[in-house]
């Protein structure tokens, strides 16, 4: 019923005033008017936003907002799927994330992403990691072992593998497999980590261990993440962006969106009215 | 008179779905015994074929004994016929394990292509392609080797090779002289170019079913295509891949018509690819019309060792398969 009054409340063209609310000179990711098509379909309209270093950044909204394509921009994974195409400007640091030219291994090496269900490739848990740190570095025995041991303790799973590092990495629970994949992110030394629903396909207790872990990462990277759950988006998150239909209505302190929205369908949103 | 109806119906409810149930059952009990009837009669003509196959290779099995399998000569017309399968079993494998060598990577390479790099209006043409290779009727194959091919590598690539190799030691016995029509390596070419399109297809088929995410999480950690498929694409697929290559090896190993062509129907084994040869099949198929007595004895022997060496080919590849969904699933 109440997607009436969505429907006749009055779109914000271009930026909102509160797009700029998180924009300060700590910016990591910088989103400037983008638009992303797939296809002939506009699904990201004249989008404005920064990310900032050491921050968590939630997105939030309906299935279909764009959130998850918003995501997939800032490390180019739309890049595989031919008929996908972004306009618009997204500064990592001082370089334009959307430049034809980018080496894409080099940036996806910058910004690690973990999915929405848990992806260990078909190898054991310790190749699990190293195989990405081999794509950039070549080290030791002994000092792959070290940054397996780092990455899996970052990924708080060390304990629970440590005696069976050997074993597939298939082998593990669904909580124990995506923290594999947050460790085998951080593995590579990323500077952004996306984190695409990254709890969706767990149980409550593997969720607030990502959660936990999602508020330690934060002290060494810049992290954005999609969620459906907005008791996790206000649990683990600095900002907040909602967004609806390919728009971002509003974007602020997490706090503030949850409190004192000044978009009435955001209002409408956090409070289950509609989405 | 609605009332009355729906009265009667209800009286007659219970009577008539005994009745439509049990009709249901016989007809249940008849669908039973037909789908197991069609089962058994596949062990009926398997058995049956396997009888027949000693049965009929019985005199030459009193005759030769053990020494079939080791003995070189192929001597019918002699009186008595002296009669040895070591070149045929010799060729068969040969052919086979050149044709495999060469039909793997260039099959899983048009496999990965197909799947992962090639433009999207592409990939239904050279799809196509590869399907009507498969469709290609084998004696075609055949004339197409002893036309075309034969000539060709007589011509061209035998003597290269022969010179390249030509000292090296080990390599310089299995390339040696002289270039010929008809020859074991010519077979091979063909066989591979035959049993591609198995491997193609299965691996295309398994290639798509390694989930998009996991892909893009090996393509999120900075992987290259070459990256995403030689460490996730066939460590994943690899059941699948290596089914595929089994039941190309399969066909490589009964091939008959193609391989009759341009073999050479020589029983000698020289050590060299570029020699004339034999294989199982393409002896029986080319001495079987005009055999008889033990000769024709001795040919069912050479069939019924193809469907051993088969058997054993195929039970190796489940064995491994096994193996490795066991290493997975641990």
């Amino acid at each position: 019923m109440t997607e009436i009054s969505v429907a006749t409340s009055v779109p914000n063209a271009g930026a909102p005033p509160s797009a700029v609310a998180g924009q300060d000179e700590r910016a990591k990711v910088s989103v400037r008017d983008l638009n992303f098509y797939y296809g002939d379909n506009h699904a990201l309209k004249a989008i404005n936003l920064n990310l900032v270093a050491n921050r968590v950044t939630a997105f939030i909204g309906p299935s279909g907002c764009g959130k998850s394509t918003l995501l997939r921009i800032f490390n180019r994974m739309y890049d595989l799927y031919p008929g996908q195409r972004a306009t618009g400007q997204v500064m990592l640091d001082s370089q334009n994330v959307l430049d034809p030219k980018l080496d894409l291994n080099l940036l996806r090496a910058r910004v690690g992403m973990v999915f929405q269900k848990p992806t260990p490739f078909p190898m054991t848990i310790y190749e699990n990691i190293a195989f990405g740190v081999r794509l950039y570095e070549k080290i030791s025995k002994s000092e792959m072992d070290n940054r397996v041991e780092r990455a899996l303790r970052g990924g708080a799973l060390w304990n629970e593998v440590k005696d069976k590092l050997s074993a597939s990495g298939l082998s593990l629970s669904g909580g124990q497999q995506q923290r594999l994949c947050i460790a085998r992110t951080i593995a590579v030394r990323p500077e952004v980590i996306l984190f695409d629903e990254p709890c969706s396909a767990l149980d409550p207790i593997s969720t607030a261990k990502i959660e936990e872990l999602i508020d330690e990462l934060k002290e060494d990277y810049t992290i954005a993440i999609v969620t459906h759950n907005m008791q996790q988006a206000a649990r683990v998150s600095d900002s907040t962006a909602f967004m609806y239909l390919g728009e971002l209505i509003e974007f602020g302190e997490t706090n503030k969106i949850f409190t004192s929205p000044t978009d009435r369908r955001t209002q409408d949103y956090i409070t289950g009215r509609f989405g | 008179m609605a009332v009355q109806s729906t009265g009667m119906e209800a009286a007659a409810g219970p009577y008539d779905r005994a009745k439509a149930l049990s009709a249901f059952k016989l007809g249940d009990v008849a669908f039973y015994w037909t789908t197991r009837l069609c089962a058994i009669s596949v062990l009926l003509i398997l058995g049956g074929i396997i009888i027949s196959l000693i049965a009929g290779a019985w005199p030459a099995i009193r005759e030769f004994g053990f020494s079939f399998l080791f003995t070189q000569r192929w001597a019918p017309a002699n009186d008595p016929p002296i009669l040895g399968a070591l070149g045929p079993i010799y060729g068969t494998l040969v052919t086979s394990v050149i044709a495999m060598v060469i039909a793997i990577p260039v099959g899983i390479g048009i496999a990965i292509f197909l799947t992962e790099l090639c433009p999207q209006w592409a990939r239904r043409p050279i799809g196509l392609a590869v399907e009507l290779l498969a469709g290609i009727p084998s004696i075609i194959y055949g004339m197409w080797g002893f036309f075309v091919l034969g000539p060709f590598m007589a011509n061209h690539l035998q003597p290269f090779l022969i010179r390249a190799f030509d000292g090296v030691p080990v390599l310089g016995s299995i390339f040696a002289g002289p270039p010929s029509y008809l020859s074991l390596f010519n077979a091979a070419l063909i066989l591979a170019i035959m049993v591609l399109p198995f491997i193609t297809a299965i691996s295309v088929d398994v290639f798509k079913t390694v989930p998009p995410v996991l892909k893009e999480a090996a393509y999120g950690i900075g992987c290259t295509t070459w990256e995403v498929v030689r460490k996730v694409v066939i460590p994943y697929t690899r059941v699948g891949v290596i089914g595929g290559i089994m039941l190309a090896l399969g066909r490589a190993l009964g091939e008959t018509m193609a391989v009759t062509f341009i073999i050479g129907n020589a029983f000698r084994i020289t050590g060299s690819v570029f020699s004339p040869g034999t294989t199982i099949s393409a002896a029986i198929a080319s001495e079987f019309a005009e055999s008889d007595g033990l000769h024709q004895s001795g040919l069912i022997l050479l069939g019924l060792l193809l469907f051993v060496l088969t058997f054993l080919v195929l039970s190796a590849a489940r064995l491994m398969l096994m193996r490795l969904e066991r290493k997975a699933g641990n």
